[in-house]
């Protein structure tokens, strides 16, 4: 009943509610981010970073570093924050948590037959494999020829199996396939993400709802934007849309005509959300569209902390880190490449 | 007479000396503008490589995805080495295998089409470009270039997947345009030293 989880949410979810709301004290500030801006060298970056919590991680990392060192590090303190809070959790909230980390099975299974595809050793693709994606019989992806194969030597026990059903084929995989995979997958999986949410139902199904129908609209835009200039057909495109959102039906059958970013625009100045967004563009520019999105994907998951009581400070603090790191790997290639002036191109700040 | 006649020879010396040394400093001109047009294009490529990755995730931008099968280079250089009627050696880009036999390119463009046909399905796929290729009238026009080099582009960047963001597009074309101006250095650099040669023996011949 929502409204009344204050009487029974501590008496499971109450520990770890803290442990994440601690955990968000502990994101960068826009004074640290000031500070990492201001750096020379990567060393410098690091030196800066050992005030924070990441100070431990990057410690005994030797010089010259290197900016996807910086990112690996920091991705591996997240990993051990995720490890920490699923070890402690029970049923939902652990297959909330789990849920979270589906995305990047998803990306790390495409990468693995993407690089097998292209007769790449198998170790180095395991080592580029994002570890929140990570699952026992991974490196068996190897093996497959097709989708079908894919689907029964491997996937079948883990838990993409039931987005496989809309992709299962028996031609070979290429570079093509692979891609509406990718997108097949990840659409079954925002979905089924969100009925899972909307049975939590009260807070919970209240916030996600919001989180997630704001990425299913910002995968459409991305998808429609990628396949400007491509052979990919409008029904095609239309098929990797999630069916749910803010776009969804009527915002879906105007991305899916649209051939250049102005007409992507018009059909989403149409949303009073994304009005704001794409006001910040100037006409036939997409370059700064991804900061706009992010900005915008940053201010409602800090919403999320306002309220108590629901699993989406979770999903939300996942998220945060994420694009903490996705500024640090900016910053740190700034850096490296001499290209202060452009730090602020691509930094979201969070607070 | 004969005084008039060897200051006239001289002047006309003096002149073609004049004219290498103009040579020679054009050269080098021509040549700082165009290294500091490479280092400006090779920076800005690095840089939107680096909003490519941080847009499309590391996962999707990353030397392990580079395709170590073999396969026709895309883009190729052909050197016309100095001879007799050729002063120095001339460097020649043929960017994105565009033949320049049509015949050859529709033969090519009807293979693909039965091929692609055998491996029809009902699932979405990414029509092949070639099978829109084959519909175009081998000719060699402006318009079927610029769009064969489009479409061997795309093909190029698959390797990162289907639906790239346009960053990396962007990324191309930086350095695209990088080897470009390379290949103009090369061409500039062996006029440059051309011109230098000479220049010595002006200097040589005078001394």
């Amino acid at each position: 009943m929502y409204g009344f989880e204050a009487m029974t949410f501590n008496i499971h979810g109450g520990y770890l509610e803290a442990i994440v709301r601690g955990y968000r004290s502990g994101l960068l500030t826009a004074a640290d981010y000031n500070n990492l801006c201001q750096c020379e060298t990567l060393d410098d970056i690091k030196m800066h970073l050992s005030a924070t919590e990441y100070g431990p991680y990057l410690q005994n990392e030797p010089s010259p570093l290197h900016t996807t060192t910086i990112v690996e590090k920091c991705t591996l303190k997240l990993v051990d924050e995720y490890k920490h809070m699923l070890t402690q959790a029970t049923e939902p909230l652990s297959t909330f948590l789990e849920y979270i980390t589906y995305g990047h099975m998803i990306d790390n299974v495409v990468l693995i037959v993407t690089g097998t595809l292209h007769e790449r050793d198998v170790q180095e693709l395991l080592e580029k494999c994002h570890p929140l994606g990570m699952f026992d019989s991974i490196a068996t992806l190897a093996v497959a020829q097709n989708m079908r194969e894919l689907y029964r030597l491997v996937l079948v026990d883990t838990p993409l199996a039931p987005y496989f059903s809309e992709c299962i084929t028996s031609e070979d995989l290429d570079d093509m396939n692979i891609e509406i995979m990718r997108n097949t997958l990840y659409k079954a999986y925002l979905e089924d993400f969100y009925r899972f949410c909307q049975k939590l139902c009260g807070a919970t199904a209240e916030i996600m709802s919001d989180l997630l129908a704001f990425e299913a609209d910002r995968r459409a835009v991305n998808i429609t934007i990628n396949s400007i200039g491509t052979e990919l057909t409008r029904e095609d495109r239309k098929k990797l849309y999630s069916n749910f959102g803010l776009l969804y039906p009527y915002g879906h059958e105007e991305l899916a005509v649209c051939e250049d970013i102005d007409q992507v625009r018009s059909a989403m100045e149409k949303y009073p959300p994304y009005q704001s967004i794409f006001s910040k563009l100037s006409y036939g520019e997409s370059q700064l569209l991804d900061k706009a999105f992010y900005e915008e994907e940053v201010k409602r998951l800090c919403l999320a902390f306002e309220q108590q009581f629901h699993y989406a400070v979770f999903f939300a603090y996942m998220r945060l880190r994420e694009q903490e790191i996705r500024n640090l790997m900016w910053i740190s290639e700034c850096v490296a490449q001499n290209q202060k002036t452009r730090v602020h191109d691509s930094v979201v700040f969070i607070f | 007479m004969q005084t008039s006649e060897n200051g006239m020879e001289s002047t006309n010396e003096l002149s073609e000396s004049d004219r290498h040394i103009l040579n020679f400093l054009d050269s080098m001109d021509s040549y700082l503008i165009l290294m500091d047009s490479l280092s400006s294009a090779l920076r800005q490529g690095w840089l939107e490589l680096a909003s490519a990755r941080h847009s499309m995730g590391a996962s999707r931008v990353s030397s392990a995805l580079f395709d170590l099968k073999s396969h026709n280079a895309p883009t190729t250089l052909q050197v016309n080495n100095a001879g007799p009627d050729v002063e120095f050696p001339h460097f020649t880009l043929c960017k994105w295998a565009l033949s320049s036999d049509p015949e050859k390119r529709s033969e090519e463009a009807k293979f693909e089409e039965d091929e692609m046909l055998q491996n029809k399905s009902n699932s979405p796929r990414l029509q092949h470009p070639e099978l829109q290729e084959s519909k175009a009238e081998g000719g060699g026009s402006p318009v079927t270039i610029g769009n064969q080099a489009q479409k061997e582009r795309l093909k190029s960047l698959s390797m990162f997947g289907a639906l790239v963001s346009p960053k990396l597009r962007s990324t191309q074309l930086s350095f695209e345009k990088a080897l470009e101006a390379l290949v103009e250095i090369s061409n500039v650099r062996a006029s440059l030293l051309c011109a230098y040669d000479q220049v010595q023996k002006d200097l040589k011949n005078t001394t």
